[in-house]
């Protein structure tokens, strides 16, 4: 998992974005309230006047605020708002939505013929399907049943009953709101202890035998398991009867000899894990040991992403180009390397040594030595003083997680003197910082690191709370999509505000598509243009790097369409969630990382400004509704 | 008045849709057998092969995919597409597997999916890896993928072809084929799904010289399945028949020279020579369809030749004068500069490179044609002159197409060579170079001396009688041991009896045979050539004057000059 610039944020970095703060989410926030209070008024204003006249329109828009404000937003009761969820779960049950979770259900057992049994890594696929499967399905559930319950009490006019009882229209939004994300909530239990099971059962197996056991001396004997769900492990046993398997498929097993000599292999270890990482700074230095901002390009092919991190700097037009960390190489035999520099390295935090996990790239400039991998090496480094480890090498395990622990004491240089240094006490500054500079040994080859690549790891939280915490994430998206439906459904038809609300979540999942069209607009690069000129294209079968072939006049009419709809696009899509991210989320349980506490509670705070904002929209819709009647 | 219209309204809905059934139920109808064909549909999946042939094909999860995407088959597949490409630019290589194996499950029978994915995977995503153990694996599933795919398409043989391909050139031909070779011969697990696959690893037919099976035998054997396929009445699709049959003779000969390469210098190195020679001439007298009407057998062309002449023979005899005649009157057709060059060429003169290209054309057109020959005969026996004139055309046209065929993939070089290699000496030379290598690598440099100098006395013999091998790998490697024999004896200059100067002097500075000694020896009737003959410096043709090889930039420049001198020739 390679990690974006825009997830190393804390909560503080993402809200205010310290010297970038056209980029804030703050700013994001506030623009998007403003600007929909100020639209607001103006519709308002102008439905009203076209209503009653210009003069009784102005005070019917300032009467609605004047509720709002006065009475009921004051007024609104926790007892009417419980009642009127309840009303809504019931609704929302008899319509029979648990159905939903059969289907889920009957996707996990017909789960097995589309997994791939000879992945590498089954734990991730496994994870990534029972969460982006119960993603969709619940997205898809909130978006059925939020819109069309409001829209059918209008419809069968049960809602003058409700509106004509002491029930204030914010109690009739919030209590929608709460009893559809409680139906919501009441399937996403369920669903996630399926996946638990699903997850956790799906990748338990035995080996059942060994086979071709040798001893290699000092009484440890050396064999391989059998051949189960397409792979077999090697272990050595010790001669206290106990060893383990190598890692093959992301876990391994505890071997056991008994005493009459029979081995007994244990169950999976290490397939579910959630690992704590704490990333460092990285620092790339060139082949001549000067300071540069980024590794070397190998030239592999690049994805252009990572728009929606600038914010509304992007929008006004100030950032530029799509911002995507991709791997920094650095060439083998020269002064080359890439430092990491760590922070709160404390005794406290690593009492068992300090683990770190490499996961670097390897590259060949040239075949050189096939049966041997390319090998890099860490020096520990004193961020300040001049005194650094002797270098340890280590062979490149590509696409896989290289997990070491760096030896409490290391020989090393102080200065001109030669010594052993403690880890600690010679090569942590006093605040706790430590530099690891990583560098590749063979000459005219190259190793391609990022920031994520390389961390420490304070230490592992439980798989089953990581889940969880997935979870929350599909949970927080899910009460974001019943927000936007029961919006729309207070001034839409069912149908028509299903689609509308589909379209919002569509447009949210694609709006890097929209950026990335939009940049190259921007930027006058040929790249298949806006929707008109692409479908011109596709009409001409014209590639999409080509000029458009069509006379002056014409290109101009067609690209000024195009830049005026895609502009509208960026717009509207800037101002909606950003969904892919927080879908993302699966990304980390999957890959066995713990899901950053930031990043959910980014999530959090975006899903509450929507659901806040989308709240004050029904009001004012309910609220001209209830006028006109 | 209203509930008229409605009803009215219903009614032609259902006369509408009842209409449309009509050709819906032509087009879909199944197939009731004996002699039933089934609608159009029916008929297409049969003559496509398309069709499940029996329940057990079925895939459960395949229907299950097609039925889910809800008629959007075609969208869904090219969403994956795209998924899978970029979870490759991300070398996401997990899930590039999955969405490859969710397109397989969507598009069963589009075998270009197969062909394309499991090249992707053995071929772009292996290299990716650092570890040459991961990149077969990666090898290993690509070719295993496509065997999936030959499973769910039982009547592609280029499938077939291409499984024994990936067995033999992506393990075989790689950069790490000394550690792909191993790792394959080795791997058990794999072995015993290609047993399942009534694969016969374990025969001798696909076991190499150590008893482990040989990536390029089993290879073979899968090619030989396709074989198979091919004769039991499937026609070959999306490949030359030629290309098919040629691979599978080929493994053969692949497989004894990796077998020598790793050092098996013996009996069994000779042997597999001898089998890889079989091999090649019943490849020969397989019959290979061509473009033309006819089949041909590659190893057939010196009889062919024999019958023309023969016929040929036969009908001057048959026509007398007519021929003669008929003779008489081209030559009197060519213009004054033509006959010129024809007395100059019978006298034995030089021509330039122009002159002999005009005679050639000259030479063609001197030639009489059977048929007009024919025409102009006698009465009494015109009609067995025209009839035989048809089988000289006939019987010329074979030969043609065959020599043209074997031109195509060098067959005689080919048949040369497995008939070098399988001799005695030839793996007597061969070990003495290993041997020599050895010692000179161990720096005993008398004893690696003495045995580089038997090897070569060797090699001489055997390019005195095959001169064809000069222009081979094994030309190129013996060239680099007598670069290291030059080091061992630290002289530049070689000793004047060194039995291979001719063959030193076809070689350039780059260790490959000179281009003008490779022209000539093709153009050599018997593939000798007087290494002496040849100039001192091998002429450039990379320079702007151009040449055979004169560079492709260059090449375009000339184009219509070229025009101009052919239009004038």
């Amino acid at each position: 998992m390679t990690l974006q610039p825009e997830d190393f944020w804390s909560y503080y970095e993402w809200l205010m974005r310290p010297n970038a703060f056209m980029e804030s989410a703050f700013l994001q926030g506030v623009v998007l309230f403003v600007l929909v209070i100020v639209l607001g008024l103006m519709i308002g204003y102008i439905i009203s006047a076209v209503r009653y006249g210009p003069g009784e329109g102005f005070y019917a828009v300032a009467r609605a605020v004047r509720d709002l404000v006065r009475t009921d937003l004051p007024g609104t009761r926790v007892r009417r708002v419980w009642a009127l969820a309840r009303l809504a779960f019931k609704e929302a049950i008899r319509r029979r939505v648990l159905f939903v979770i059969g289907l889920f259900v009957v996707g996990l057992m017909l789960a097995g013929w589309y997994l791939n049994p000879q992945s590498d890594d089954p734990a991730r696929l496994y994870i990534s399907f029972v969460l982006t499967a119960t993603n969709y399905l619940i997205l898809a559930l909130a978006l059925f049943i939020s819109t069309f319950s409001i829209p059918a009490d209008i419809k069968s006019r049960t809602i003058y009953t409700i509106v004509t009882k002491p029930v204030r229209p914010t109690e009739i939004v919030l209590g929608r709101m709460l009893g559809f994300v409680g139906v919501g909530t009441m399937m996403l239990v369920p669903m996630g202890l399926a996946s638990y099971l699903f997850v956790t059962r799906g990748l338990r197996h035995t080996h059942v035998e060994v086979v071709e056991v040798e001893e290699v001396g000092d009484g440890r004997l050396q064999g391989e398991t059998d051949y189960t769900r397409s792979h077999r492990h090697s272990f050595t046993v010790e001669a206290d009867g106990r060893g383990y398997t190598d890692v093959v498929r992301g876990h391994r097993h505890l071997v056991t000899r008994g005493d009459d000599g029979d081995f007994e292999i244990g169950p999976p270890v290490g397939a579910l894990r959630a690992r704590i990482p704490e990333y460092g700074e990285i620092q790339f230095l060139d082949r001549s040991g000067e300071p540069k901002e980024e590794g070397i390009d190998v030239g592999n092919e690049q994805l252009r992403e990572g728009y929606g991190s600038a914010g509304l700097s992007r929008l006004v037009g100030v950032a530029e180009g799509p911002r995507r960390l991709t791997h920094g190489y650095v060439e083998g035999g020269t002064l080359a390397a890439a430092i990491y520099t760590f922070d709160q390295v404390t005794p406290q935090r690593y009492p068992d040594g300090i683990p770190v996990d490499i996961s670097i790239r390897a590259y060949r400039a040239h075949k050189g030595d096939i049966e041997s991998g390319l090998r890099g090496s860490i020096t520990l480094k004193h961020p300040d003083r001049d005194v650094e480890s002797n270098p340890i090498v280590f062979e490149v395990n590509e696409y896989d997680i290289d997990e070491r622990t760096l030896p409490p004491e290391i020989e090393g240089t102080d200065g001109d003197e030669t010594r052993v240094l403690s880890l600690f006490d010679d090569l942590v500054t006093e605040d706790g910082r430590l530099q690891l500079v990583i560098r590749c040994v063979d000459r005219g080859q190259y190793l391609g690191m990022t920031k994520s690549g390389v961390y420490l790891k304070p230490g592992e939280n439980s798989f089953g709370w990581n889940l969880t915490k997935a979870y929350g994430s599909i949970w927080l998206q899910m009460t974001m999509v019943i927000a936007f439906g029961v919006m729309f459904s207070t001034f839409l038809s069912g149908p028509v505000a299903m689609v509308a609300t589909a379209v919002c979540v569509l447009l949210g999942f694609s709006a890097e598509r929209v950026y990335d069209t939009r940049y190259h607009i921007d930027a006058g690069i040929d790249m298949g243009g806006g929707p008109i000129e692409s479908i011109v294209r596709i009409l001409r079968q014209d590639a999409m790097t080509t000029q458009l072939d069509v006379d002056t006049i014409a290109s101009r009419v067609i690209k000024t369409a195009d830049a005026g709809i895609v502009y509208a696009l960026d717009a509207v899509a800037t101002a909606l969630p950003n969904l892919p991210k927080m879908v993302g989320t699966a990304e980390y349980a999957a890959s066995g990382f713990d899901v950053f506490g930031a990043l959910l509670a980014r999530h959090a705070t975006a899903t509450l400004g929507y659901c806040l904002l989308a709240f004050l929209v029904s009001y004012f819709f309910l609220k001209s509704r209830e006028i006109a009647a | 008045m209203n509930r008229q219209t409605a009803f009215g309204r219903k009614i032609v809905y259902l006369v509408v849709l009842v209409a449309m059934l009509v050709p819906l139920f032509l087009l879909g109808q199944p197939s009731g057998g004996e002699g039933d064909p089934g609608g159009r549909l029916t008929e297409m999946r049969r003559e496509f092969n398309i069709a499940e042939s029996d329940l057990g094909e079925i895939s459960p999860a395949s229907e299950t995919a097609k039925l889910a995407s809800l008629g959007l088959r075609g969208v869904a597949a090219t969403l994956l597409w795209n998924k899978a490409h970029e979870y490759k630019v991300r070398h996401e290589w997990d899930r590039l597997k999955a969405a490859l194996n969710n397109i397989a499950l969507l598009q069963p029978h589009f075998d270009k999916v197969w062909e394309h994915q499991a090249w992707n995977l053995a071929y772009n995503v292996s290299s990716e890896f650092d570890d040459y153990r991961q990149r077969y694996e990666m090898v290993r599933e690509g070719t295993e993928f496509l065997q999936r795919g030959v499973n769910q398409n039982r009547n592609a043989p280029r499938l077939v072809w291409y499984t024994g391909w990936f067995y033999g050139q992506k393990i075989g031909v790689a950069d790490e084929k000394t550690q792909f070779r191993r790792l394959f011969a080795d791997d058990e697990a794999l072995h015993e799904r290609l047993l399942e696959e009534r694969i016969a690893v374990d025969s001798p037919e696909a076991r190499g010289p150590l008893g482990k099976p040989d990536n390029w035998l089993v290879g073979r054997l899968w090619l030989n399945r396709g074989y198979d396929l091919v004769d039991s009445g499937v026609k070959i699709r999306r490949q030359t028949p030629l290309n098919f049959y040629e691979t599978g003779a080929k493994w053969r000969i692949r497989h004894a020279e990796a077998i020598e390469r790793e050092g098996v210098l013996d009996e069994r190195a000779q042997n597999a020579w001898q089998l890889a020679r079989e091999d090649w001439i019943g490849f020969g007298n397989r019959s290979i369809p061509t473009t033309a009407p006819f089949t041909i057998k590659l190893d057939q062309l010196d009889e062919l030749s024999r019958q023309v002449d023969e016929r040929m023979e036969e009908f001057r005899e048959l026509t007398g004068d007519a021929y003669e005649v008929e003779r008489e009157r081209l030559l009197e057709s060519l213009s004054e500069e033509e006959r010129e060059i024809l007395e100059r060429a019978d006298e034995g003169e030089q021509l330039t490179d122009d002159e002999s290209y005009q005679l050639q054309g000259i030479r063609r057109r001197i030639q009489p044609a059977p048929d007009s020959v024919a025409r102009q005969a006698d009465p009494d026996v015109r009609l067995r002159a025209i009839r035989l004139a048809g089988e000289i055309r006939d019987l010329a046209a074979r030969a043609s197409k065959t020599d043209a065929y074997r031109e195509q993939i060098n067959y005689s070089y080919w048949r040369t060579l497995t008939e070098a290699e399988q001799e005695e000496r030839t793996v007597r030379a061969r070990r003495l170079v290993y041997e020599a290598e050895k010692a000179n690598a161990e720096a005993e440099i008398d004893k690696a001396i003495g045995l580089y100098e038997e090897a070569f006395e060797i090699w001489a013999e055997i390019f005195e009688d095959f001169p064809i091998l000069v222009i081979d790998d094994t030309g190129e490697d013996l060239y680099e041991s007598i670069q290291r024999y030059r080091v061992a004896i630290d002289s530049e200059e070689l000793p004047e009896d060194f039995p291979l100067r001719g063959f030193v002097k076809m070689m350039n500075d780059e260790g490959r045979i000179r281009s003008d000694a490779h022209q000539a020896i093709l153009n050599s009737p018997d593939g000798r050539i007087d290494p002496d003959s040849l100039p001192d410096e091998e002429p450039d043709y990379d320079s702007p004057a151009g040449g055979p090889e004169g560079g492709s930039d260059g090449a375009k420049l000339e184009v219509p000059d070229f025009r101009e001198s052919n239009g004038g020739g």
